[in-house]
């Protein structure tokens, strides 16, 4: 894994090559197996879902580095399009989603709050915070979904280009680099890597652990906010079930990108690998016109293939341990 | 006597580094056998293959005369090769009855049912075998280092095992729990058990030892040397490749005080107690095992909180909370669990000696890496750090070189006032514990209180000025530090 930890050089290599061998692979095998996947727009569109993901993917990314983990951003990114198309027509386009975002990153800081000041476990609060918000978003819109007046500026976000790239891809660029910044070359990130590694050793250490959790959290609000304004902006309506399982998909992007849940590890190249792999899937399956059950196996099968082979080595040196083990 | 386990031509690269070469070892029945060596040497390593725990890259075990290789410790388990490791694998959430049978001691059965209801009686002798004191219910979460350290040896020593390997049982044990345990040694020895004894006290190894094997980098320097023929000037020295001559302490002078604790009552129910540290001053405070002494210090350090009191700066009458404004105020800490407490294993070595002082090299939050190194890399070499490098996770570094990253992080605190270490040498070997004392010294010098929490006597009245004596959470006695060491010792037994 592409950490900050300097392995043995053999090992770093290996699994370096591991990270981006994945997505290579997946990508020659859609382009060889999946009809029409290598044109211009299509790969445009492939990016252009993948950003939004990959953008909610940082803030995952931060959290399972500290120990925690999110599981609200769903609701999060509804309540935040719900509030945004709510509060548009007075407030106007610009004012409107500030507030939606501000609604996102306080939700980060509720999550950030409980877990590390309370000591709440991450996955129930997260889990509480889900139901709680999805609830909120739902009696905001009254459960229906709430269509924004149309406006070019409404739609910028999702749709508008710069330069001719679309936005939301310059927009998953900047996020990512971001985090790449944080990560590598801040005090913050370095004491993220620390604390997610012994929460004791942090805290005996001088560092400031709970705020370093609650950081973590509040960054995964900013990031959860900027992929759900793009959401928003993108079906250019306020819906209480926008994107419900945004959580769950960023949280297999990392597992397919190899950070673990236990904290301590994780990197940006990592979360780009791995929504890219995700994202060519999504993209295949719906191009190669397979039933939702054949979307759902092979999928299945990919991320497993994924999660694998990069310790294809460590699996089979361990094979060949139990053999020679039970040979005796 | 009769050979019971052997183990021939055992060699282990680690990448590059080669850990163990060509390495043999003959355990006999009824003897203890001292395998030494410096840190990093390679002895953690040997044990981890003698009982399957990773595998060598050539090599081959024997058995009772029969041929083995075992493919994890269980196999090796089931074999009766019962391994004490160096660091702490109980189940800290349990309680010490359910980690004792987790073990699968005193009944071989492999029915859990079984196993659940060990009979407690038996668990009570293993207990008081090796001379551990506690309720058979209390989690081990609630148990003192020394305390923790003493259930793991009972797990291995309790099972009925031919041969037994303790990888540095002692290392932090004070005299009484040691001899306790050496006690529990003669007996299995006289049940024809075959004991491998890994420590760095070579006092210890003198005593009881029947066969010295010491490894220096992976090289097996001494093969089964009888006791007798080797004496413990010789074993230094092969150990460290060259004579070793331990130096004067630089000498400080006692200044003002620097901390103050008032009033701190360890349990609810104990006698408060108050202490002041003065500048250049080396306190040491003792106690058996379970006493309250590594407690103190924790509080003393902020790591933990008393029940009542206060601990404070003096120059700056901060009251210390916890770590972070312990940190502010200028109290660096080296913990005595290092890896539950102190270490970031995983994370590099520099980021690990790094981590107290991330402001140090950053500007608005972001780090200066190139600057990251720096500090270190003097003190590397003054340490003897072993690999000599900083890029490296910290897993892989031996337990003493680990022991050595923990003070470099303090070491490089650029406030550094009062300097709070537990156990500081704790399984590191001659050459280190003495580069340890020189360190802690050289603080002093510079007018920095040095507090030493320490089951070892001997360290605590080299380094010290003052002895503070804890029993039953309570202060037993204060004194100097060159006093009798027969009083000290009855001293902390003494209120037991
Ligand atoms: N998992 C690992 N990966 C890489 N190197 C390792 C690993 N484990 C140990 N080493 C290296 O192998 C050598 C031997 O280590 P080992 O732990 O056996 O030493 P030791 O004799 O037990 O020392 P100590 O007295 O400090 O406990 C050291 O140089 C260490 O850095
Ligand atoms: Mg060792």
């Amino acid at each position: 894994m592409t950490t900050l930890i300097k392995q043995h050089p053999a090992i770093a290599l290996g699994s370096r090559i591991g990270v981006i061998a994945v997505p290579l692979l997946v990508f020659f095998l859609c382009v060889l197996f999946v009809p029409r996947f290598l044109s211009v727009d299509n790969l445009q569109n492939v990016l252009r879902v993948g950003s939004i993901l990959l953008i909610a993917a940082c803030g995952q990314t931060g959290i399972l580095i500290v120990g925690g983990i999110d599981f609200s951003m769903g609701s999060a990114v509804a309540l935040l399009s719900v509030v945004t198309v709510i509060l548009a027509p007075e407030l106007g386009v610009a004012l409107a989603f500030t507030g939606g975002i501000c609604v996102a990153v306080l939700v980060g800081l509720c999550n950030g709050l409980l877990i590390a000041y309370l000591k709440l476990p991450a996955f129930l609060v997260t889990l509480g915070m889900l139901l709680v918000l999805h609830g909120l978003a739902s009696l905001l819109s009254g459960g229906m979904p709430l269509d924004a007046a149309p406006s070019p500026g409404f739609l910028w976000l999702g749709s508008g280009h710069v330069a001719g790239i679309p936005v939301p891809i310059i927009l998953a660029l900047l996020a990512v680099l971001s985090l790449h910044g944080l990560l590598r070359y801040t005090l913050v990130g370095r004491s993220w890597y620390l604390v997610g590694t012994n929460f004791n050793a942090a805290l005996n250490a001088g560092l400031p652990a709970r705020r370093m959790v609650l950081l973590a959290y509040i960054v995964a609000g900013l990031f959860c906010a900027l992929a759900g304004a793009i959401l928003t902006s993108r079906v250019g309506s306020g819906q209480p079930n926008l994107y419900p399982d945004l959580a769950f998909a960023t949280i297999a992007v990392c597992a397919i990108s190899g950070i673990p849940l236990n904290g301590g590890r994780g990197s940006a190249v990592q979360v780009v690998c791995g929504t890219l792999i995700i994202a060519m899937l999504n993209n295949a399956v719906v191009l190669l016109n397979l039933t939702s059950a054949w979307q759902q196996l092979l999928m299945a099968l990919v991320i497993g293939a994924a999660v694998v082979l990069p310790q294809l080595s460590n699996v089979r040196r361990r094979c060949v341990h139990l053999l020679r083990g039970n040979a005796q | 006597m009769k050979t019971i386990f052997q183990a021939s031509g055992i060699s282990k690269h680690y990448g590059t580094t080669c850990a163990l070469r060509d390495a043999n070892l003959v355990l006999k029945a009824g003897q203890i056998h001292a395998l030494m060596g410096e840190n990093g040497a390679g002895k953690s390593t040997f044990v981890k293959i003698l009982v399957g725990a990773i595998r060598p890259d050539s090599g081959a075990l024997v058995l009772d005369g029969q041929p083995v290789v075992f493919g994890s410790v269980r196999d090796a388990l089931k074999q009766g090769v019962v391994p004490v490791y160096q660091h702490s694998t109980l189940f800290t959430r349990l309680t010490v009855l359910e980690n004792l049978s987790a073990f699968g001691l005193g009944s071989a059965q492999r029915s859990w049912a079984r196993n659940n209801c060990l009979d407690r009686q038996q668990a009570t002798e293993v207990l008081s075998l090796v001379g551990l004191d506690v309720s058979l219910d209390s989690l081990v979460d609630e148990l003192s280092l020394g305390e923790r350290q003493l259930l793991e040896i009972a797990r291995g020593v309790g099972r009925r095992c031919s041969v037994l390997i303790l990888d540095e049982p002692t290392a932090a044990l004070g005299a009484r729990e040691a001899n306790r345990l050496h006690q529990a040694l003669q007996v299995l020895c006289a049940k024809r058990t075959a004991i491998l004894y890994i420590s760095h006290k070579i006092d210890d190894i003198k005593r009881m030892a029947d066969a010295v094997t010491i490894l220096r980098d992976g090289l097996t320097v001494v093969n089964a040397a009888a006791r007798d023929d080797i004496s413990a000037a010789q074993i230094v020295q092969h150990m460290l490749g060259q004579t070793f001559e331990p130096q004067a302490l630089c000498v400080s002078t006692r200044g003002e005080v620097v901390l103050e604790a008032r009033d701190i009552r360890l349990t609810p129910t104990a006698q408060p107690l108050s202490l002041c540290v003065h500048q250049g001053e080396v306190l040491g405070i003792v106690g058996v095992a379970g006493s309250g002494a590594l407690r103190l210090g924790e509080v003393l350090a902020g790591a933990a909180s008393g029940h009542g009191g206060t601990v404070s700066l003096n120059a700056t009458s901060e009251v210390v909370n916890d770590r972070q404004s312990a940190m502010r105020a200028g109290i660096g800490y080296v913990p005595s669990d290092r890896h539950a407490d102190g270490l970031f294993l995983g994370l590099s070595a520099l980021q690990n000696a790094s981590a107290s002082v991330l402001r140090g090299f950053s500007s608005w939050g972001v780090l200066r890496l190139r600057e990251e190194a720096g500090p270190f890399d003097a003190l590397i070499a003054q340490f003897n750090l072993n690999p000599p490098r900083l890029d490296l996770d910290a897993a892989y570094y031996s337990g003493g070189n680990q022991q050595k990253l923990l003070f470099l992080r303090n070491l490089v605190l650029p406030n550094l006032q009062v300097l709070v270490v537990l156990e500081p040498t704790r399984g590191v070997d001659v050459g280190a514990r003495e580069s340890i004392h020189q360190a802690l010294r050289a603080l002093a010098c510079r007018g920095i209180a040095i507090i030493v929490v320490s089951s070892d006597l001997l360290e605590v009245n080299t380094l010290c000025h003052q002895l503070l004596v804890v029993a039953s959470h309570q202060v037993a006695g204060r004194m100097m530090a060159d006093a009798q060491t027969d009083a000290v010792l009855s001293m902390m037994a003494g209120a037991c």
